[in-house]
C-alpha cells in the first residue's frame, strides 16, 4: 500500500509535505517545464511588492561552500502585474498557491494582503518579514517582536485566509519572533530565511555581490535551520514549514522528525529543477522500509536524548 | 522528459588540447537533435563535490553518434573538478538552453570575433552554416588569445576552409594585438559583403566588439556568459542590465543578445 502523504496545515490540505521556497521557482511558469506543478504540496512564489522591483545590480549570487549567497533585492512583478498575468497561468495549476509578500513599510504588506484576499486562487500568503539583503523593510520586520506582532496582525485584518510567517534566523532567540509572530495571528510558522553572510574575491578585495552582504542558503545551512526548527516547535502551537538546504527525501525526514509539518525546497531547485519529484518518490520508499502508513507519523517524533 | 530534466550522460571521452584547454565528449544524449549554435547546456557533476551546475557553451555535436561536445578552459573550482574526470564518468545534463545565435543570411558575410575560451559555439556556428550550405570563403573566423598556447583546435577551424585569423597580445601567433583591432581593420580595409559580426569572448573584449558593431553600424549578436546558478530562469541570479531598462536573463533572454542590447 501506497503511504499516504496528504498533510493538513491551518485547514488546508496538501497533497504531500513538499513544497517550493520563496525566490526560488518564480511564479511557477518556468518549472511547470520541468513537472507538473500538481506533483507539489503547494507552490510558493517570488516575494510580491506593491510596486515592481528591479533588484540590485548584478552580481547578485556567489557559490560558497555546499551553498550560496543571493542578494536579488526582492526583483519581482508587482501585485498589480501579478494579479493581470500570473494569476491566471496558476489559476490552471492543480497545486496550493502560496503568495509570499514583502514590503518596505507595514502599509504595503498589508495593502499587497487585502489585494490577494480578493484572488481565491491564493490559498495563502507567506509573509518575508526576514529578508536579509533589502535597504528598507525585509527583516526588520522580524527582528524586533513588537513590530512582528503588530504587523501580523494588522495583516490578519485583511486576509481572511491562513497566513504564514517566514522567519530569519538572524536572531539571538528565533523563539521570540515565533510567539510574537503567534500572537499577531499567525497561522503558520515558516523557517529559515537565509543567514546573513559575505565572500570575498581575494585578488580583487571585492566582495563577490555589489550589496556587499548577502543570504546563505544551500545544503550549508540544513543543521541550523533544524536546531530552529526544533527550538520552535518546543515554544508554539502552530504547525511549522521547515526550509533551510533541503535536496533529498531523508533531508525532508530530518525535519518533519523535529517538528515540522511540510518542508520547502530552494536552493535545490537550481541544482535539480525536478528535485521535488525525485524527493516525493524517495519518501514514499523510506515510508514504506519503515513501514509507516503516513508521512504524518514522523512530525515530532525525534527521540533525543 | 523535456530540456529542463536532468539526464545522466557518460563521459565518451576527455582530451587535453593545450595549457589549461579540454575537449569534452559525451554521449549518447537524447537531445543533441535540438542544440543549435550559441546555446549551453548546463552541467552537473554528481561525481564530485561541486554542489552547483557549470554553464558551457556547446562547441559541436555529432547528431548521429548523439554525442555533444564541450571545450573548457580549467579557471576555478567547478572546471578544475571536470579536467579531473575520465571516460566513462557519469554527469548530468541540462539543455540545451538558451536563445541560439539567429543565422546570417547566404547574402552576407559573417564575421566571428572569439576571444580566449569564447570560441566554441562561435565553431559550433561555422561549422553548422557550412553543413547547411553557406559558403565558408564568406566566414571571417578572429580568433584572439593572450598567446599562441591559447588559439586552440587550429587544424580543425582551417579545415572548415573559413578564412582564419588568429590574433595574440604576444605575437606568438597571427597577428599581434587584441582581436577587435584586428577585425576592425581588417573590415576598414576590406569592402566585405554585407557583413554581420558574432562576438563571445571575455567582458573587455565583448564590449569592444560591441562598440564596433554600434560605431561601424554593422548588425550581429553577442553570446554572454554570467554566474548562472540555476540556469533556466528562476533564480534571477545571471541578469544583465538592457540599455532600454529593466534586466534580461542571461540564461533565458540570453545568452545571444543583439548588438547594443545590453549594457556591456
Amino acid at each position: 500500500m501506497t503511504p499516504d502523504l496528504r498533510v493538513t496545515i491551518a485547514g488546508v490540505e496538501l497533497v504531500n509535505p513538499i513544497m517550493t521556497a520563496s525566490g526560488c521557482c518564480g511564479y511557477g511558469e518556468e518549472l511547470a517545464e520541468a513537472f507538473p506543478l500538481s506533483k507539489l504540496g503547494a507552490l510558493v512564489t517570488k516575494s510580491i511588492t506593491l510596486e515592481p522591483r528591479l533588484g540590485h545590480p548584478p552580481p547578485r549570487t556567489a557559490e560558497t561552500a555546499s551553498g550560496m549567497l543571493n542578494a536579488i533585492g526582492l526583483a519581482n512583478v508587482g501585485i498589480d502585474c501579478f494579479i493581470a498575468e500570473k494569476i491566471p497561468f496558476l489559476e490552471k495549476q492543480k497545486t496550493r498557491v502560496i503568495v509570499n509578500v514583502a514590503g518596505s513599510t507595514q502599509k504595503e504588506y498589508v495593502e499587497v494582503c487585502a489585494r490577494l484576499n480578493d484572488c481565491p486562487r491564493v490559498d495563502m500568503v507567506e509573509l518575508n518579514i526576514s529578508c536579509p539583503h533589502v535597504d528598507a523593510g525585509g527583516m526588520e520586520f522580524g527582528t524586533d517582536p513588537a513590530i512582528t506582532e503588530r504587523l501580523v496582525s494588522e495583516v490578519r485584518k485583511v486576509f481572511s485566509r491562513p497566513i504564514i510567517a517566514k522567519l530569519t534566523p538572524n536572531v539571538t532567540d528565533i523563539t521570540v519572533i515565533a510567539r510574537a509572530a503567534e500572537a499577531g495571528g499567525a497561522d503558520v510558522l515558516s523557517l529559515i530565511n537565509t543567514l546573513s553572510g559575505i565572500s570575498i574575491d581575494i585578488h580583487t578585495w571585492r566582495p563577490r555581490l555589489t550589496k556587499n552582504r548577502g543570504g546563505l542558503s544551500g545544503p550549508a545551512i540544513k543543521p541550523v535551520a533544524l536546531a530552529m526548527v526544533d527550538k520552535v516547535y518546543n515554544c508554539t502551537r502552530l504547525p511549522i514549514i521547515g526550509i533551510g538546504g533541503i535536496a533529498t527525501a531523508n533531508d525532508v525526514v530530518e525535519f518533519l522528525l523535529v517538528g515540522a509539518t511540510a518542508v520547502q525546497i530552494g536552493t535545490a531547485l537550481f541544482v535539480e529543477p525536478d528535485a521535488p519529484v525525485k524527493i516525493t518518490r524517495d519518501l514514499i520508499a523510506y515510508l514504506k522500509a519503515k513501514k509507516l502508513g503516513s508521512v504524518r507519523e514522523l512530525v515530532g517524533k525525534v527521540r533525543k536524548y | 522528459m523535456n530540456r529542463y530534466t536532468p539526464e545522466r550522460v557518460p563521459i565518451v571521452s576527455l582530451r587535453h588540447l593545450s595549457r589549461d584547454y579540454y575537449s569534452l565528449k559525451l554521449g549518447p544524449w537524447s537531445r543533441v537533435g535540438q542544440c543549435r549554435p550559441g546555446q549551453f547546456v548546463h552541467l552537473g557533476l554528481p561525481q564530485s563535490d561541486v554542489y552547483f551546475r557549470r554553464a558551457m557553451s556547446i562547441a559541436a555535436v555529432a547528431v548521429a553518434g548523439k554525442e555533444l561536445e564541450i571545450i573548457f578552459k580549467v579557471f576555478g573550482k567547478g572546471t578544475q573538478a571536470l579536467s579531473h574526470h575520465r571516460k566513462g564518468d557519469i554527469l548530468d545534463l541540462l539543455g540545451p538552453l538558451g536563445v541560439p545565435f539567429r543565422p546570417p543570411r547566404m547574402t552576407e558575410t559573417c564575421v566571428l570575433v572569439g576571444g580566449g575560451v569564447g570560441f566554441p559555439p562561435l565553431y559550433y556556428l561555422a561549422s553548422w552554416l557550412i553543413e547547411r550550405g553557406f559558403d565558408p570563403k564568406a566566414i571571417e573566423f578572429f580568433y584572439g588569445g593572450r598567446t599562441s598556447g591559447e588559439i586552440v583546435e587550429r587544424s580543425r577551424i582551417k579545415k572548415l576552409g573559413v578564412r582564419f585569423h588568429p590574433v595574440t597580445d604576444d605575437g606568438s601567433f597571427g597577428v599581434k594585438g587584441l582581436v577587435t583591432e584586428a577585425v576592425e581593420t581588417y573590415l576598414t580595409e576590406n569592402a566585405l559583403r554585407r557583413p554581420r559580426l558574432y562576438a563571445c569572448g571575455p567582458g573587455a573584449m565583448l564590449k569592444a566588439a560591441d562598440d564596433l558593431g554600434q560605431r561601424l553600424a554593422i548588425p550581429g549578436q553577442v553570446s554572454l556568459e554570467a554566474p548562472m546558478p540555476c540556469g533556466f530562469g528562476v533564480c534571477l541570479g545571471c541578469v544583465v542590465p538592457l540599455r532600454a531598462g529593466g534586466h534580461a536573463r542571461v540564461c533565458r533572454e540570453g545568452p545571444v543578445f543583439e548588438i547594443g542590447e545590453v549594457l556591456l
